[in-house]
């Protein structure tokens, strides 16, 4: 256990270092509203059929990552990730196709974009039996709805935070 | 006793060595129909579930508390709960009912109806259902790529000639934890050099893998692991809300991700609080279900033992895959971990799957000789190959590979080898020689390869992740060495994860990197000449095995 929690942190720490030099991300295009319209199984796959829709968070299209720009260090990590307009889309796509299951773990996904690995590892490693006091996991909560505007998975972590009080698996209940 | 001789010769035969037990449901030692299991029940009050099968809310531990939450259609429960679970087995493994019409009612069940619906299928009926049930139209299969050196050449080699016979789905793991990185990267490089479009993963410690998922590393993830009782769950270091949590990252990142359960896990571990093993199975996949996650690999997987020795266990495995697909899950199902020494014990272990074709039929064939799978063995593989290749052909079956020549698997090791040899090169890692490249082009086994310096090896994958490598750098190494066209795979496989249409159920990419999910190729089965048919250039494939003699040369 001790192995994987210095892995963690290794990891955590790696991830820290690397981001206090990442540029902030740009503001997000808007992809979904584009059209206007709920997604379909029709718009699917996103890729070929909405090409100009697939942007990564910071803002550039999929047809601007070529292997040229990729050689020449105009490709950034940040470039090659998922945004929350798209994973909202992908979520429209999978409800319309009648998985709702799917779309909420997309709709919860798309809040999650902003969170930065580091953060994300960490409050993942929180909801784990017995790391959190129930205060502990409400604070994260918080920091999730006012920090990161991520209201579903908010409340998806206080649903946590009351049941593991239920059942006994809070910091000290082992 | 005076010995019967032939009872003698017969105890010398392989399937003696297998284990056997008689049922013991108070250890849980029961596939299904469970003395013990709940009667399925359901009482919905203000569009919330608060009694389910024979607990009402107060008594419901964390995981009936999740699955009544998330994991049920409530708006459809009451019904489906009423109606006869013959009835329900009946429209599953009728040909005149589809898919579509059965999910709304499949997707309303609690845990114990949905096993209990499966408790009234055989075998054959159980075939027939998956046959129709399974999501995506057309069946594949998944392979593991290891080694017990952890030799990064040997596992890229490996992986190409793997890809290049059609696996869409490549898993490898480590013998030594500290290399996941450098077998994270071998394994994509050389996937994507023997067939553009294969998706790879790297199980290993949940956080880390996903740390490698961040990087570019991998593709996907499946080894994300959930349990069916509240105490292994727990055990397990995880709840159905950390997990429920983990999913999403993963999303969050345009890695696609499956969970993992399989029978017979509660009672390895200890608690299966005397219930069957497809009751317990059955609330992993509700779990999985109520997570949002598409996919789950589930048939007992590395448990296998356990069911594969209790009466109707086998049987039990394929109706437990049958149970994810009826929620509209992906199913990797199984068939990997090694469970008979009989070689006949080990095709009936297949033949479910084989015959009636699943999203991946495998959820680990051995690409490589068992004496190399570090997941423990598999029950199929590579010196299984061309008899899989001979039974598809003799029953004219997709299981998901294609036969090959050797001539063009020796130009495939090679140039996979070569590739990762430039992308070591490339990321300042400890070198692979030109000697290395040419034995992992040939080798039979790990032992074939010639030593390499571990522990400069682990130092090279720490540095890994310490230096912030990503697939970028990754590109930019095969691009400089020469390997313009694999540097293009890499590169297209990133650009997926922007777009995240393979975060879809049941996805997978053609060699030309067209997505092949439940959404754009639902399974439409509805009686003969319905359905997954297979395309003439693939039967072509198929029959073109290099043993088949051509009687214009006699």
């Amino acid at each position: 256990m001790t192995e994987i929690d210095d892995l963690i942190s290794k990891i955590v720490n790696n991830v820290q270092d690397a981001s206090s030099s990442e540029p902030k991300p740009e503001p997000v295009k808007q992809a979904t509203q584009a059209l206007n319209r709920e997604m379909t199984r029709d718009d699917y796959p996103l890729f070929q059929k909405h090409p100009e829709m697939v942007n990564a968070p910071t803002g550039k299209n999929v047809s601007e990552i070529t292997l040229e720009a990729a050689i020449n260090g105009q490709v950034k990590p940040e470039d090659l990730r998922i945004s929350s307009d798209t994973l909202k889309a992908q979520g429209e796509i999978a409800k319309n196709s009648g998985r709702e299951a799917i779309k909420s773990n997309m709709d919860r996904a798309a809040e999650l974009t902003s969170i930065p690995d580091e953060r994300l590892l960490e409050m993942y490693g929180s909801l784990r039996p017995y790391r959190s006091s129930k205060q502990e996991l409400l604070d994260i909560a918080d920091e999730l709805q006012n920090k990161y505007n991520a209201v579903i998975t908010a409340n998806f972590v206080r649903e946590a935070a009351s049941e593991y009080e239920i059942r006994k698996k809070l910091k000290g209940d082992n | 006793m005076k010995r019967q001789k032939r009872f003698e010769e017969i105890e010398k035969r392989p399937v003696h060595l297998d284990g056997f037990v008689d049922e013991w449901p108070e250890e849980g030692f029961v596939a299904m129909d469970g003395p013990n299991d709940p009667k399925p029940s359901v009482t919905v009050r203000d569009g919330e579930i608060v009694e389910m099968d024979g607990k009402t809310e107060d008594e419901f531990d964390l995981i009936d508390k999740f699955i009544a939450k998330h994991s049920i259609k409530i708006e459809n429960a009451e019904k489906v709960m009423a109606m006869d679970s013959v009835k329900i087995a009946n429209m599953l493994c009728d040909p005149n009912v589809t898919r579509e019409e059965i999910i709304p009612i499949t997707t309303g069940m609690t845990p114990a109806k949905a096993a209990d619906v499966i408790c009234q299928l055989n075998f054959v009926e159980m075939m027939m259902a998956v046959q129709k049930m399974r999501p995506r139209k057309m069946p594949a299969s998944q392979c593991h790529v290891t080694n017990i050196r952890d030799n990064p050449v040997l596992i890229a080699a490996d992986a190409a000639d793997a890809a290049f016979r059609g696996f869409p789905e490549q898993e490898t793991t480590t013998a030594v934890a500290r290399y996941a990185p450098l077998n994270a990267i071998s394994i994509m490089v050389g996937a994507q050099t023997g067939r553009p479009g294969v998706i790879t993963q790297c199980s290993v410690e949940e956080a880390m893998e996903l740390s490698l998922g961040m990087r570019g590393f991998t593709a996907y993830a499946e080894t994300i692991s959930v349990y069916g009782t509240e105490q292994v769950f727990t055990d397990g270091d995880d709840t159905p809300w950390s997990k429920g949590f983990l999913a999403s990252c993963y999303a969050s990142r345009g890695l696609k991700m499956r969970f993992t359960s399989g029978s017979g896990s509660e009672v390895m571990m200890g608690y299966a609080e005397g219930k069957s093993m497809l009751y317990l199975e059955s609330r992993c996949i509700f779990i999985t279900k109520g997570c949002g996650v598409q996919g789950l690999q589930n048939g007992a997987v590395s448990c296998i033992g356990i069911p594969g020795a209790v009466p109707s266990g086998i049987r039990e495995v394929l109706g437990e895959n049958l149970l994810c697909m009826m929620l509209d899950i992906e199913c990797a199902s199984g068939n990997d971990q090694a469970f008979s020494h009989s070689d006949i014990r080990r095709t009936e272990r297949l033949i479910g799957q084989f015959l009636a074709g699943t999203d991946y039929i495998s959820s680990g064939y051995s690409s490589v000789p068992n004496y190399d799978n570090t997941f423990a063995g598999s029950n199929t593989d590579a010196m299984d190959y061309d008899d899989y290749y001979a039974m598809q052909r003799d029953l004219k079956i997709n299981g998901g590979i294609v036969p090959v020549k050797e001539e063009d698997i020796i130009r495939v090791r090679n140039k996979a080898a070569r590739a990762l040899q430039s992308v070591f090169k490339g990321l300042n890692l400890p070198e692979i020689t030109d000697e290395e490249v040419e034995a992992a082009t040939y080798a039979f086994t790990s032992k074939d390869m010639p030593d390499r310096n571990m522990v400069e090896d682990m130092k090279s994958a720490q540095d890994i992740m310490d230096r912030g490598i990503t697939g970028v750098d990754i590109i930019k190494s095969l691009y400089e060495g020469g390997f313009e066209d694999v540097a293009d795979a890499v590169l297209k496989l990133l650009q997926q994860r922007i777009a995240g249409d393979f975060l879809q159920t049941s996805a997978i990419f053609d060699k030309d990197w067209n997505v092949i999910s439940a959404v754009n190729n639902s399974n439409d089965y509805n009686g003969p000449g319905t359905g997954y048919h297979m395309e003439d250039e693939l039967w072509e494939k198929i029959k073109n095995v290099p043993m088949a003699i051509n009687p214009s040369d006699v």
